[in-house]
């Protein structure tokens, strides 16, 4: 065989001129897929303050039969570069049919060639849950109903963030909690930390830590977020330090990247370990789960690659006893998605929402918007939604009052001496 | 409850009553259907789920004993047929009913979208499946593979006469292979070991067929030690496929982990599709693919279509072909002759609502084991 034959046949080198497509292409499903085809898509961004380091990145995909489908893939100081990067999806959907999910969802990732990282994968996330939402509302069942749940009809368990800092803040707050039904709380560990810390800066964490346990007293689970600014070093000391409060999880005693720096914080101690909100797709999660060094998971239903990804996610959990406490601290529209697969995980443990006990002005917006006060519990439970799809309608027009301010940064904060730190 | 929760409670587009009776979708009743085929004698059991509302799934598994259909009927009666995620999991003490109580209940949540099962489940991933035909490792059973358009085969391993046969075993493996190939050279194999391979000759085996390109090694043998079975893995580049009596995904998980399986192999009868889409999940991010194990009947190779038409991770479905006119006619009468008929190598996805069958309960009657 030439040369040439042979590259052509494997698809081979990345100077080869533009790959035939092929023959079957898109028509490869003609008899086999729904008559409906997507007409268009659009991407907002939403700035809820001009300023806002976290604009909502919306999708919309319409159809030839009507319906349309939202889906959400904000990323955090990202928002023109998943913006972009939805739009670069747009061969991928426009004129094909929307209920072949799994089949678009493997083809953005797969033909990308270089897998996912955040941006894609928020891009994807975006784009499958605004799929997710035409499946459910052509085929009449919510979307929950689709997976095969609710596990639990009554809803799905949430935590709000405590905003408490003080016993007496904190003793406010477990008889709101008390009074609204919440059972679960989570928060962080205070200023930053090195790669080694002092015995100051490790006894304020573990007493900020222990003040937690104490004002929320013993019966609401208490999480708290190391956040990754934590090194292994400093995370294993702390991690070991509150066993004796039973926390439900440390989550992100140090970053993602390398499994087996968690592993280490993970195997000396007896206090669970969550992560996750920074994985993409279900690969992102496999040396954590092989591995076993967490016990919770939180893959985030806007940058993991949507429902079709965090469902996965939940499934190669469970195999290995893994439960989910999916992260969510965007829109609305990402938090009503996430609610879906919740619902239907039979691993599923709790659900975030970066709330407090009172909706403040993003709550309010979120209600102008969906006409519903979206990811509010009621009695420590968010609500399933009833309706087709997703469930919930959202005009254009509502959004246009908070335009796009444009990317910012995400906080960029500094030690001392004025090297990096994490927040 | 202050005012503003009540508000909110109204606001809300909950379910109403969510965790209350859920009406016209609420299970009504469970039937068994057992089954055997006339020449072959082979069993499997069909079962009938009814909504309230008069909805029909069908599924199917292998026998089931009269207690385990009351105990499958006591978990269901009344629940949403639609949940069948969370009824999945509390029948997998009965590991049969699991499997053909959840495809029944896919079956009425595709009706009740009046969409193919495979839509529900996010696809088409694919337009028609690759089958698999398991036969008797004789001329004639391969021409009639190839005749009813089967283009792979899985194939028993001779009967090894004793324990560590060495060579005198693969020279038997090698030649029976080496007919096969030439009575069929458009055909590829699957070499079933069925478990009944020493480690030492297993991996013997794997390692003297690698030239042939097997499809894959099936069971070569008992999965009963790990780090025994690693052993072969580790020494053949012959890809080994296990997992027909696997019900839980964590022992996949083992496997994969372990480095041991190239294609997962969990049967139908046991898992059914929503606990075969987990472990289908799983295998993916290990970039392996699953071939359901399927020897039942008809009801159960429909729902095998659709499952392949779901998943992005499928490679082959093996479809029964029976060697007698008689089974064949009765798989025919009781989902409908389409469903298993095989074209160049490939079955047609079913596009009917649900399983995209209609099940003749007359024909069931006739059959009845």
């Amino acid at each position: 065989m030439k040369r040439r034959e042979f590259l052509g046949g494997a698809a081979g080198c990345g100077c080869a001129p533009a790959l035939a497509q092929n023959a079957l292409g898109r028509d490869a499903f003609s008899g086999a897929g729904s008559k409906i085809k997507i007409t268009n898509l659009k991407v907002f961004g939403v700035s809820l303050t001009p300023d806002s380091d976290r604009p909502y990145v919306f999708v919309k995909l319409e159809t030839d039969a009507g319906v349309v489908g939202w889906g959400e893939g904000t990323l955090e100081g990202k928002a023109g570069a998943v913006t972009a990067c939805v739009n670069d999806f747009r061969e991928f959907v426009i004129g094909s049919d929307p209920m072949q999910v799994e089949h678009h969802w493997q083809s953005m990732y797969v033909h990308s060639f270089y897998r996912a990282g955040p941006v894609m994968g928020s891009a994807i996330s975006g784009i499958d849950q605004a799929l997710w939402d035409i499946r459910g509302k052509v085929l009449g069942l919510p979307v929950y109903q689709l997976l095969g749940g609710p596990f639990d009809p009554r809803g799905v368990r949430g935590y709000y963030h405590a905003g408490a800092r003080t016993r007496e803040e904190l003793e406010r707050l477990r008889g709101v909690a008390v009074q609204q039904g919440v059972s679960c709380f989570k928060s962080g560990i205070p200023g930053y930390y090195e790669w080694i810390e002092t015995h100051r800066n490790i006894d304020r964490a573990v007493k900020a830590m222990q003040l937690l346990r104490e004002g929320l007293g013993p019966d609401i689970d208490v999480a708290i977020d190391f956040h990754a600014k934590t090194s292994p070093a400093v995370a294993s000391i702390l991690v070991k330090e509150v066993e004796p409060l039973n926390l439900l999880f440390v989550e992100e005693p140090c970053p993602p990247e390398n499994v087996k720096a968690m592993a280490r914080i993970a195997r000396r101690s007896t206090t669970p370990i969550a992560t996750g909100e920074r994985l993409v797709a279900a690969y992102g999660c496999q040396a954590l789960i092989e591995m076993g060094v967490v016990d919770i998971l939180q893959t985030d239903i806007n940058h993991v690659g949507g429902i079709t990804a965090l469902w996965k996610v939940g499934a190669c959990a469970e195999a290995s006893g893994i439960s989910m406490a999916p992260h969510a601290c965007e829109g609305p529209i990402g938090g009503i998605a996430t609610l879906h697969v919740d619902a239907a995980m039979p691993n599923f443990l709790v659900q975030e929402i970066c709330s407090g006990v009172e909706p403040a002005m993003k709550e309010k917006v979120w209600e102008e918007w969906l006409g519903f006060p979206a990811m509010r519990m009621v009695n420590g439970r968010f609500p399933l939604p009833a309706k087709p799809g997703l469930g919930f309608d959202l005009s254009e027009a509502a959004l246009q009052k908070y335009p796009f301010g444009g990317t910012r940064p995400m906080a960029r904060v500094f030690h001392g001496d004025g090297s990096v730190a994490a927040w | 409850m202050n005012a503003r929760g009540l508000r909110r409670l109204r606001l809300a587009p909950q379910a109403a009553g969510a965790a209350a009776d859920p009406g016209p979708l609420a299970i009504a009743d469970l039937e068994a259907f057992p089954l055997r085929e006339p020449v072959s004698q082979r069993t499997y059991t069909a079962i009938r789920c009814r909504t309230r509302s008069g909805l029909t799934g069908w599924g199917e598994c292998a026998d089931v004993s009269p207690d385990e259909l009351a105990r499958a009927r006591k978990i269901v009666a009344g629940q949403p047929a639609t949940a069948y995620g969370r009824l999945r999991r509390d029948l997998a003490a009965i590991p049969g009913m699991e499997a053909a109580a959840g495809m029944a209940l896919l079956d009425i949540t595709g009706k009740l979208a009046k969409a193919p099962l495979y839509q529900v489940l996010g696809g088409p991933t694919r337009n028609k499946v690759r089958a698999l035909a398991r036969i008797e490792a004789t001329a004639d059973a391969v021409k009639q593979a190839r005749d009813a358009g089967y283009r792979a085969c899985l194939v028993p391993a001779p009967s090894p006469a004793a324990r560590n046969q060495g060579q005198a075993y693969i020279r038997a493996v090698r030649a029976q292979m080496e007919w096969l190939r030439a009575a069929a050279q458009d055909c590829d194999f699957v070499l079933d070991g069925g478990g009944a391979l020493t480690p030492g000759d297993a991996a013997s085996t794997a390692a003297a067929l690698e030239r042939f390109r097997l499809l894959w090694l099936e069971e070569p043998c008992p999965l009963a030690n790990l780090g025994t079975v690693r052993k072969i893995a580790a020494e053949t580049v012959t890809p080994l496929g296990f997992g027909r009596h696997i019900h839980r995904a964590g022992q996949f998980q083992d496997l994969l982990r372990e480095e041991i399986v190239d294609i997962l192999r969990p049967s139908l009868a046991r898992n059914g599709l929503a606990q075969i889409r987990r472990m289908a999940a799983l295998a993916e991010t290990y970039y392996v693919a699953v071939a359901p194990y399927h020897d039942g009947g008809p009801i159960a190779t429909a729902a095998a279509l659709h499952l392949a038409a779901s998943l992005p991770n499928f490679y082959i479905q093996q479809i029964p072909l029976p060697a007698a006119e008689p089974d064949r006619q009765m798989r025919a009468a009781i989902a409908g002759g389409g469903v298993e008929s095989v074209k160049d190598g490939f079955a047609a996805l079913l596009t009917g609502p649900g399983l995209g069958i209609t099940v003749q309960e007359a024909a069931l009657e006739r059959y009845k084991a």
